[in-house]
């Protein structure tokens, strides 16, 4: 096996273009995801059965099929009925947002529920009311709990983002693929891929431990 | 001031509270006894509504709480309440836990809200510890930042729910002191409490609860020294 | 650091292949012995109707029609397996496969690294569009979005027209994707084998598009069987493709599945 790193480094444009795009789409993917996720999580939380229904239908909906499907409706399906027209990007960053904001529910809610049940009653019984409770004293105690496993749901957002190279959006692993067709080689672009991936992950690990620890002093 | 009348509360089929009535007078303190499970703290969260009554009505001056049309977030801002377990929030510093919610409740300026936060942390001794987090105060410590915090709402009636149970003996005296003093100043307050030194020289009455019923009432002294029915005898033989 | 993790990824990695490599390679000399017809494993990409598709958990199509006859001239078994367009290359490359037969066009650098046997099937590149497109010719791609599929001659032919790695060149898994994001409009315009896209337009009237044929830019293409380079397996096949060309097996397959004759003679007098 020859291994042609010279190809790699013509190649290499095109590898950092689409690491640009993953770390792009991801970042979107789940800033949305949280902010979908924070809202689904709280109307699973409803007390009223009938009003909680649609949040965990979304929620069983969304981790109870691959990816891989959901991408393939929105993108020729969603994505078109919406704006007359297909766009990959556009697409990819709506199935990942729409498929972690799953996850991010129930992180939210485990999050929510494992705070001890004697805090909403102390906000309670100072007088405030639902809302200000959670705003002022569930939420910002649970979000410290969820710092980990939101984590842990962006690192497998990233991964999961390679997902969409098969509606063609121009991502890191869409360029290695398209590498492989061009060069009918293998290892060069899916371990430089992998490798990119590696780095990516193991940067996010380092950030994500170093802001839980900061949080842990305050 | 409180006027409980009928008072019911089930939790599924169990029912708790059988048949409370009973009336508190503005500046007195009651204190409530009882073994374990026998609904005393079902009681004092119905006095505020962080229990739902099943029936009966309760009127903290002449409103009837159990009204569902009541607001009951201005209700509960009247009426404070002290924990077993604290329930000081981790996230918040000292300060922070006392101004929280008369700012946003109450829409108290935030520097007057901080002001009368000194003053009710001196009053309960800690006033140096105003920027620390709960975290680093000891169960003492913790529990007079609970009653100021509760105070600063300017509450109509103090709830303490076994405020001194979850501490150390040694800290114990610490929170009675407070309590005291609050009770001296002339604040209405209901305490359930097994500290039988308190309830004689603080309590007007005192009331003993046994499976979901108002046993007997009286002033501490007769019911220490003379209880009249049996439970309250067989009880005050095992903690006394 | 990066480069030495990439050896030693590569070598752990390479030396496991091998040894599934071999491991067949004996089970396949067991059988040897035991059956007169040898058994060749053909691999297929299975998802370019109408020379090779799936009907049902069937592959069929022209490819697998013709390769049938040729290898039962040639005296062998296959057992036909659909991989995938790019696992072709790298099964073929390392051994795992013995044949390809999937519409693939006999270029010159895939002669580099694969042998060909005789080109069997003469194809051309055509442009499909929506219906009013004012796409009219291989130029007028110039500045439109254009779908293919990865690794194809269409890629290779668009990519030379729109430049290479263009953002508006997209390129699909295969050409279902790179038609559906044509009709969805994601894409102004598909380049693919005249086959492929023929069939499509015949097969679905109602979605009005258009197939537009430029001959001054897109060559003909040629499609031979893949071998691994220096297989022993290419002069049986060679010689089997030429007997079915005489005795007419390969014009009733080919009637068959286009309804017209082929030009045997013309690509006869491309073999060597
Ligand atoms: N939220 C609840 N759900 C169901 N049962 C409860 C709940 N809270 C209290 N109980 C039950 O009500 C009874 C009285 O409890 P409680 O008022 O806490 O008693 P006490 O404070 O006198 O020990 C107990 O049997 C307890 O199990
Ligand atoms: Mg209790």
């Amino acid at each position: 096996m020859n291994f042609r790193i010279d190809l790699i480094i013509e190649y290499m444009p095109y590898f950092l273009r689409g690491t640009a795009y993953t770390i792009g789409i991801s970042l979107l993917g789940i800033l949305f995801g949280l902010i979908l996720g924070l809202f689904i999580g709280l109307g699973k939380m409803i007390k009223n059965r009938f009003l909680s229904f649609p949040f965990t239908a979304y929620i069983t909906f969304f981790r109870g099929t691959p990816l891989m499907l959901q991408i393939l409706i929105i993108h020729f399906g969603v994505v078109r009925a919406l704006l007359g027209e297909t766009n990959g990007v556009f697409a990819g960053i709506m199935a990942l947002s729409l498929n972690s904001a799953a996850y991010v529910a129930e992180i939210f809610r485990a999050g929510i529920q494992s705070l001890d049940k004697g805090q909403m009653e102390a906000a309670r019984s100072l007088g405030m009311n639902y809302y200000q409770a959670m705003r002022h004293v569930i939420l910002p105690q649970a979000f410290k709990r969820m710092i980990p496993p939101l984590g842990n749901e962006f690192i497998i957002l990233l991964k999961d983002s390679a997902q969409i190279s098969i509606i063609a959006v121009p991502e890191l692993t869409y360029w290695a693929r398209v590498f492989q067709g061009r060069f009918y080689k293998v290892w060069e672009p899916y371990l430089t891929a992998a490798l990119i991936y590696l780095f990516l992950t193991v940067v996010l690990t380092f950030l994500l431990d170093r802001l839980e620890k900061r949080l842990k002093q305050e | 001031m409180i006027r409980v009348e009928h008072l019911k509360k089930s939790f599924g089929n169990n029912e708790v509270l059988k048949d409370i009535s009973v009336t508190i007078d503005r500046r007195e303190v009651v204190v409530v006894i009882g073994p374990s499970g026998s609904g005393k703290s079902t009681f004092l969260r119905c006095l505020n509504r962080l229990e739902e009554v099943t029936s009966g009505h309760i009127y903290i001056d002449n409103v009837d709480i159990t009204d569902p049309k009541v607001n009951i977030n201005k209700i509960r801002a009247e009426v404070g309440m002290v924990f077993q377990h604290f329930n000081l929030f981790p996230h918040k510093t000292v300060l922070e836990n006392i101004i929280l919610s008369p700012i946003i409740v109450k829409k108290v300026p935030r520097k007057i809200a901080i002001e009368k936060a000194y003053d009710l942390l001196q009053k309960v001794g800690l006033k140096e510890k105003a920027d620390d987090y709960p975290a680093s105060l000891s169960g003492g410590q913790q529990q007079r930042v609970a009653i100021a915090r509760a105070l600063a709402m300017e509450p109509k009636v103090m709830l303490f729910d076994e405020p001194t149970s979850a501490l150390d003996p040694e800290m114990v005296g610490e929170v009675l002191e407070v309590m005291k003093r609050l009770a001296k100043e002339g604040m209405t307050m209901v305490v359930v409490t097994h500290e039988m030194g308190f309830a004689r020289e603080v309590g007007d009455r005192v009331l003993f609860m046994d499976q979901g019923f108002i046993i007997e009432e009286n002033t501490p002294k007769e019911l220490f020294e003379n209880p009249q029915q049996e439970r309250t005898k067989s009880f005050l033989s095992r903690i006394l | 650091m990066k480069k030495w993790l990439v050896v030693i990824f590569g070598l752990v990695l390479s030396g496991l292949f091998v040894g599934c490599g071999e491991k067949e390679a004996e089970n396949v000399a067991g059988e040897e012995q035991t059956e007169e017809k040898k058994e060749l494993r053909l691999v297929t990409d299975a998802a370019y109707a109408p020379l090779e598709y799936m009907e049902g958990d069937e592959i069929v199509g022209f490819d697998i029609d013709f390769i049938k006859a040729v290898a039962e001239e040639a005296g062998y078994e296959l057992e036909i397996e659909h991989v995938g367009w790019e696992p072709i290359f790298v099964e073929i490359e390392g051994g795992t496969a013995d044949l390809a037969v999937s519409s693939i066009s006999i270029r010159p650098d895939r002669q580099e690294n694969y042998d060909f046997s005789y080109p069997y099937f003469l194809s051309t590149n055509k442009i499909l569009v929506r219906e009013g497109s004012d796409i009219k010719s291989a130029v007028d791609l110039k500045d439109k979005v254009v779908a293919v599929q990865n690794g194809t001659t269409g890629h290779l032919a668009a990519e030379q027209i729109l430049g290479v790695d263009n953002p508006n060149l997209k390129k699909f898994d295969n050409n279902n994707f790179a038609i559906q994001e044509l009709i969805s409009g994601g894409a102004d315009a598909v380049v693919a084998d005249n086959a492929v896209v023929e069939e499509y337009v015949k097969n679905n009237p109602d979605q009005n598009l258009v197939i537009i044929e430029d001959p001054d830019a897109f060559e003909a293409e040629y499609y031979g069987i893949l071998f691994q380079k220096g297989s022993p397996l290419v002069a049986d096949f060679n010689k089997a493709i030429q007997t079915i060309f005489d005795n007419g097996v390969y014009t009733e397959i080919y009637m068959k599945w286009f309804g017209v004759e082929p030009d045997i003679e013309h690509l006869k007098s491309l073999q060597d």
